[in-house]
């Protein structure tokens, strides 16, 4: 260890003279001696002090304006497990133009205490690796040399952002604790942000001091508000299953440039009212005036229609003709990308071509069709409170039959009519209208989510369950279905895949409907065949009447929740066997007849067995009717599920009669 | 925590200048070749002219009829280049069903993206990448492209048949080098004989294949190389990032590796060296030494991978190693092997193909191959293996990452074929004993230990270092029983060469047995419940059982007075040549022993017991849900 005798001395001289906290580049005993978090003991690391600011600034030579942002950070590594937090990344954004935003003054810096001594080692900064992950991202990349259980490492950087219109984004969440973790935007008050905290954790401080001349543009100095936010002791974030996009529940400071103030006084809007969003959206040739597309529907109508007279026939045929026509190219976005008469002649678009191709027809066909926009799950919730332009990721069509409204995506194959797929369904979308003023909807799954399993079947005397089996499947259980029989290349294939992986069952013979047909549920019929048992002789027969959809592990086996629950539609699942018994054979005991309910009418399971004329008649039904559960429900689901877990494992017993 | 840490990545492609305009239309291609298929390729020409050691060109030509969305990633090309890589040319385009051409593609429309994966610190390889998006099935995709390589160690390998979902028409692979070049050619599974023609401007070694079906993916098959075709090439004068050489045998590789990547990264400072006297100070047992230095590398250093240097092949210096406190598999192999060094216990640093399925180096054909790095240090009464990147492995153990395999040790005096230590089904054990109360409600209650040995050691491995918390949050995943709480869980490792891992806790399972109206349900292998395998229509692979294992499970459970037994299951014994089973049940009293051990053989068996084989596991996943049934005293 003599290597490093020097390095203390030099360091923090360093250190000292950039440092701007207290605290950064000088360890404290009582910070070296931490042995675990005491915001959660079984932390393996933990941000002990995170100190951020930034700062508007005017390039006299360019004659824009960029933002200087500094990061500082301590971090406490308690074991080996917390060594990947020694693994420090630097996300760099790329601009259109090829600019991209400018890493410096990186510094880093390992302390361990060793003999009752600070040792330090700093990294190397040819130990920096800088990599280009793609067209918008570059990333920098360093570790820690020397890092040990117990370790400090400390680092600091600059970053000069040439982008103003969300100001730097501040973390108050990792994936680790934070002790402390403070931000200071320096804003001019000629700017004005909405300022937005996500997630439940509040802050534990803020406030806003006027800062004089903060910031010079042409020779004027201009004052700003400077802004402190403060997160004290922040536990880390977890992400849990069932959750929509977890930047909903990080807690994070965002900001969106409003508006601004000319140096000669006049104010320039950035965020409208939604008003200016409609006008800006309508006008805009890559959305109004691709649902205004009308004639490009023209001569195409009569054969799209084909002789469907109602509203409710002419949107359907309408629907079906774009979603086969044109095909989505994967990418997602509000706005038409290639246009909707190329998008109709290539057969290919991305979501914003698709969609207003299909208002545009809509309108066509004499329809009453809107847009709707709206954020995806994975995109995150919308701020309803002030217009976001950009939060918007997706456009659907919404048309309007009589007093009924019907939600359409035609770039999303297999989809019924009226049913969006679970990406949409995310809070609320803003409909934007030709005709009338722009007005928040909720976004909902119209149909739930159904299967249906009937099983009439006899029991014969060798021990072998012949039968029908019938399973129906509609909304998003319908569309699964679908897709995995067209991910198996063909029906058959994908009857023979099933075969193979139900070994009990032997599947004779197999009839499909409805594939094409995608309003109606998808009805599957196999004649099938089991062992079910491998001799008759035995007085006592034990038999399980749960032949499907049988619950092994519970979805809900934590011991707490922190997040809704967020299904995203409405289930339900059916069940019912009718099996024929050998005359000599009679029903002697079964599982309980359960009927239990979730509170707020929010699902119930019932489950039924009866025994008439030599035949065992079995019922069950599951119903999980809310989309969306209260984090404070999940020990209700818990135990509901553990009850029918409890009850499926039960079973049916039938004896010889007379023995 | 056993990363791959080598990047070696195979070459795709090849050159040629196709005449005639081909005919894409679907009706061309023959029924046999779209059963099954996802996607054919109906042509693929692959020139690799090795005008130099510091100069191959590859040339690829490819059509590719994607059938349906399944397929699309057949229809994609990705290229990975770096700094002795470049791609000088992409062009390509698609066409529709009746071979009309719906559009071209240029290199621009190509994404460029770091191929660097997350858990890598610094690597300088990239990718380029193109993805069809069609919506209407089939269309056929056609590429040119041309790399150029500054290096020869590693050359382009033809691997027709490749993907089980893809068909293919036509498949062809030339090889061109300078008259003379002395080459040597693997084939594997090839029936055929190449066209060699050697005129006075080059030696054209080609090769073809035509019309091989797709073929169900099946599952417990042998690794994919044991049967398809593909054909290696090497030559002997070679360089490689600006480094010279020659080889034409394993013991000529491994001697180039070590003078040429290793022997001069090994000197340590000598404070360093005096610190590693001083460690072993007082220790005569050369075993014992070695163990005492290995925990302290593990102690001192952690896994960081780097992969910079002569391709990524380059270990970075013992010095810096130990300066940093971190490596990848080649710095942290080689700091440990310079640690041995200081005090003169010989070791090998080990070129190895790491992974799950055991992938031996190819004895009879010497090439720069394998993933990760071992070490390996023959002491006089054995030989110890150490994995380097893994801060918790026990002293001499490899796991099922590396086990029983050839690997290449890199010496002085030339490079060895080695074999990994076998785990055999005996050694790879879990034994588990446990003890539950049923109380009158059905819940459970009572105690578990288990021993984990051989590769079941490594069962566990995930959440050793974990905190208590997050160890009972992944408990309850892998126990995965409905309720169950557990208490007082302890995992302790006995680390030796045949390590094993003990697992003891407390646990309780409200309502376990199930019940109903007089009667109550108990599923009687609470903990070790075996999956279906599917069945098979058709069987072609033979079935392979990469690794065996045996698992004993001991339950005693003492059930509450007021209960009866009714029913319980019939005892069970399998013998098969896959392995065994042997199920009892044993009423004493108010206790019920219930007993199981399953061994798994490891080994290949012919295609046609392939049923014999699914018959065996699925009824034991039948017998591990045997109920014992209690009825309510008096009812």
């Amino acid at each position: 260890m003599k290597y490093f005798y020097l390095l203390p001395l030099l360091l923090l001289t360093q250190l000292a003279t950039y440092a701007q906290l207290p605290n950064f580049g000088f360890v404290t005993h009582e910070d070296m001696q931490a042995k675990r978090s005491l915001i959660d003991s079984n932390a393996n690391a933990e941000v002990q002090l995170e100190y951020g600011t930034a700062r508007m600034n005017f390039d006299d030579n360019t004659g824009s304006l960029y933002i200087d942002y500094e990061y500082q950070a301590q971090i406490k590594i308690f074991n080996k497990k917390g060594f990947e937090h020694g693994n420090i990344a630097i996300y760099k954004h790329i601009y259109k133009d090829g600019d991209m935003d400018k890493l410096t003054d990186v510094k880093a810096v390992t302390i361990n205490y060793v003999n009752n001594e600070f040792v330090r080692h700093e990294l190397d900064n040819s130990k920096i690796f800088n990599e280009k992950l793609n067209k918008y991202t570059s990333v920098s990349k360093f570790t820690l040399p020397n890092l040990q259980e117990g370790s400090i490492v400390q680092y600091s950087y600059k970053l000069r952002i040439n982008y103003i219109f969300n100001f730097k984004t501040w973390d108050f969440q990792s994936d680790i604790p934070k002790v402390s973790s403070k931000y200071v935007a320096f804003i001019p008050g000629l700017y004005n942000y909405n300022v937005v905290l996500r997630g439940p954790l509040k802050l534990s401080s803020s406030n806003g001091v006027v800062a004089n001349g903060c910031m010079r543009i042409n020779g004027r100095d201009i004052n700003c508000s400077k802004m402190t936010y403060v997160m004290d002791n922040v536990p880390a974030f977890i992400e849990e299953d069932y959750m929509t996009a977890a930047s909903n529940f990080r807690a994070a400071m965002y900001f969106e440039l409003s508006d601004y103030m000319l140096l000669d006084g006049s104010k320039r809007n950035v965020t409208k009212t939604w008003k200016d969003i409609e006008y800006e959206l309508v006008k805009d040739n890559r959305f109004g005036s691709q649902m205004k597309k009308k004639d490009a529907f023209k001569e195409l109508m009569p054969s799209i229609l084909k002789g469907s007279t109602d509203e409710l026939g002419k949107a359907k045929a309408v629907y079906r003709y774009i979603s086969s026509n044109i095909k989505s190219n994967g990418f997602i976005g509000i706005y038409s990308e290639t246009v909707v008469k190329k998008a109709l002649e290539s057969h290919s678009g991305n979501t914003g071509d698709i969609n207003l191709a299909l208002i545009s027809a809509l309108t066509a066909a004499d329809l009453d069709a809107e847009a709707v926009v709206l954020s995806t799950r994975k995109n995150g919730a919308i701020n309803t409170l002030f217009p976001v332009l950009s939060d918007f990721d997706y456009v659907v069509a919404k048309v309007n039959i009589g007093d009924k409204s019907f939600l359409l995506d035609a770039s999303t194959p297999m989809m019924p009519f009226g049913l969006l797929p679970l990406h949409c369904i995310n809070g609320q979308g803003r409909v934007i209208s030709l005709k009338k003023p722009s007005y928040w909807i909720d976004l909902l799954s119209s149909e739930k989510d159904y299967t249906r399993n009937n099983m009439t079947a006899k029991l014969g005397d060798d021990g072998k369950i012949r039968g029908e089996l019938i399973t129906y499947s509609s909304g998003y259980s319908g569309v699964d279905k679908r897709k995995a029989i067209q991910k198996a290349g063909s029906i058959d294939e994908f009857v023979e895949k099933l075969d193979e992986q139900k070994p009990q069952y032997r599947i004779l013979a197999h009839e499909i409907e409805n594939l094409d047909s995608l309003d109606l549920p998808l009805i599957e019929r196999y004649t099938i065949e089991m062992l079910g048992y491998e001799s008759m002789a035995h007085p006592q027969l034990f038999l399980n009447p749960f032949f499907m959809d049988k619950i092994e592990k519970n979805p809900f086996n934590l011991d707490e929740r922190t997040y809704p629950i967020d299904l995203g539609t409405a289930k339900e699942s059916r069940l019912t066997m009718i099996l024929e018994v050998p005359e000599s054979f009679e029903l002697k005991d079964q599982p309980r007849n359960l009927n239990i309910s979730l509170a707020n009418a929010g699902g119930r399971y019932l489950s039924s067995t009866a025994f008439e004329d030599h035949k065992i008649s079995f019922s069950q039904l599951l119903q999980l009717s809310k989309p969306i559960y209260a984090p404070e429900e999940y020990l209700s689901l818990k135990e509901f599920f553990s009850r029918i877990i409890q009850v499926q494992k039960t079973d049916i017993l039938l004896k010889k009669s007379g023995k | 925590m056993r990363k791959y840490c080598l990047s070696l990545f195979t070459i795709l492609c090849s050159l040629s200048s196709l005449t005639a305009q081909e005919n894409y239309a679907i009706d061309q291609l023959p029924a046999t070749l779209k059963s099954r298929a996802t996607a054919v390729l109906r042509q693929e020409e692959t020139t690799v002219d090795m005008k130099s050691p510091e100069l191959v060109i590859t040339t690829v030509k490819k059509a590719i009829t994607v059938l349906n969305k399944n397929g699309d990633v057949h229809g994609a090309l990705s290229i990975y280049y770096d700094k002795s890589r470049s791609v000088q040319r992409i062009k390509g385009s698609i066409y529709n069903a009746f071979g009309g051409l719906i559009s071209k593609i240029s290199m621009s429309n190509f994404s460029d993206e770091s191929a660097v994966s997350n858990g890598t610190l610094y690597a300088d390889n990239r990718i380029k990448s193109f993805s069809p998006v069609v919506q209407d099935y089939p269309y056929t995709i056609v590429y040119e492209v041309e790399i150029r390589d500054k290096q020869n160690l590693i050359l382009p390998t033809w691997n027709p048949g490749e993907y089980p979902d893809m068909s293919t028409l036509q498949s062809k692979f030339t090889f061109l080098c300078q008259p003379g070049t002395k080459l040597r050619i693997r084939e594997y599974n090839f029936k055929g004989k190449p066209e060699v023609i050697k005129t006075e401007k080059n030696d054209s070694y080609s090769w073809t294949a035509a019309n091989i079906p797709a073929r169900k993916a099946e599952s417990f098959s042998p690794d994919p190389d044991t049967y398809n075709t593909a054909v290696r090439i090497a030559a002997e004068q070679f360089s490689f990032y600006g480094k010279k050489g020659s080889y034409s045998s394993w013991e000529e590789l491994g001697k180039w590796e070590y003078h040429a990547l290793i022997k001069d990264r090994q000197l340590l400072g000598a404070e360093v060296q005096n610190e590693i006297r001083t460690l072993v100070n007082g220790i005569t047992d050369d075993r014992q030494k070695t163990r005492r230095l290995y925990e302290y590398m593990q102690k001192r250093t952690r896994y960081i991978s780097v992969q910079i240097g002569i391709g990524g092949n380059q270990p970075i210096s013992a010095a810096e190693v130990h300066r940093m406190a971190y490596g990848d598999c080649k710095g942290l192999v080689n700091y440990m092997q310079s640690i041995l060094n200081v005090v003169n216990i010989p070791s090998m640093y080990c070129v190895v193909t790491a992974g799950n399925m055991k992938k031996s180096l190819d004895p009879d054909f010497a090439s720069m191959d394998g993933n990760h790095i071992i070490l390996c240090v023959p002491l006089k009464t054995d030989t110890i293996w150490l994995e380097c990147t893994d801060q918790n492995s026990p002293f001499g153990h490899l796991g099922s990452f590396t086990d029983d395999r050839l690997v290449l040790a890199c010496t002085a005096g030339g490079g060895k074929l080695l074999r990994t230590p076998v785990l055999t089904h005996e050694m790879n054990q879990q034994i588990r004993h446990s003890t539950l109360q049923i109380s009158k409600d059905g819940s459970a209650s009572g105690t578990l230990t288990t021993r984990f040995s051989g590769d079941q050691y490594d069962n566990y491995g995930e959440l050793i270092q974990e905190p208590y918390t997050e160890q009972l949050k992944k408990l309850k995943e892998i126990y995965n029983i409905d309720n169950i709480i557990f208490k007082d869980f302890k995992l302790s490792q006995e680390k030796d060469v045949q390590p094993s891992m003990l697992e003891s806790l407390k646990l309780e399972i409200p309502n376990y047995a199930a019940k109903a109206s007089t009667r109550m349900y108990l599923i009687l292998n609470a903990y070790n419940r075996s999956n279906t395998v599917p069945e098979a229509n058709t069987r072609t692979l033979p079935v392979y059982i990469n690794r065996g294992f045996t698992d004993e499970d001991e339950i005693t459970y003492e059930l509450p007075e007021e209960m009866e037994l009714e029913f319980m299951p019939e005892n069970r014994t399998l013998k098969t040549q896959f392995g065994s089973y042997d199920m009892t049940v044993i009423a004493k009293g108010r206790q019920l022993i219930y007993k199981r051990k399953r061994v798994l053989n490891s080994g290949t068996f012919p295609a046609s017991s392939y049923e014999e084989f699914t018959s065996f596991m699925n009824k034991v996943v039948d017998y591990d849900r045997g109920k014992a049934v209690f009825k309510l005293k008096g009812s």
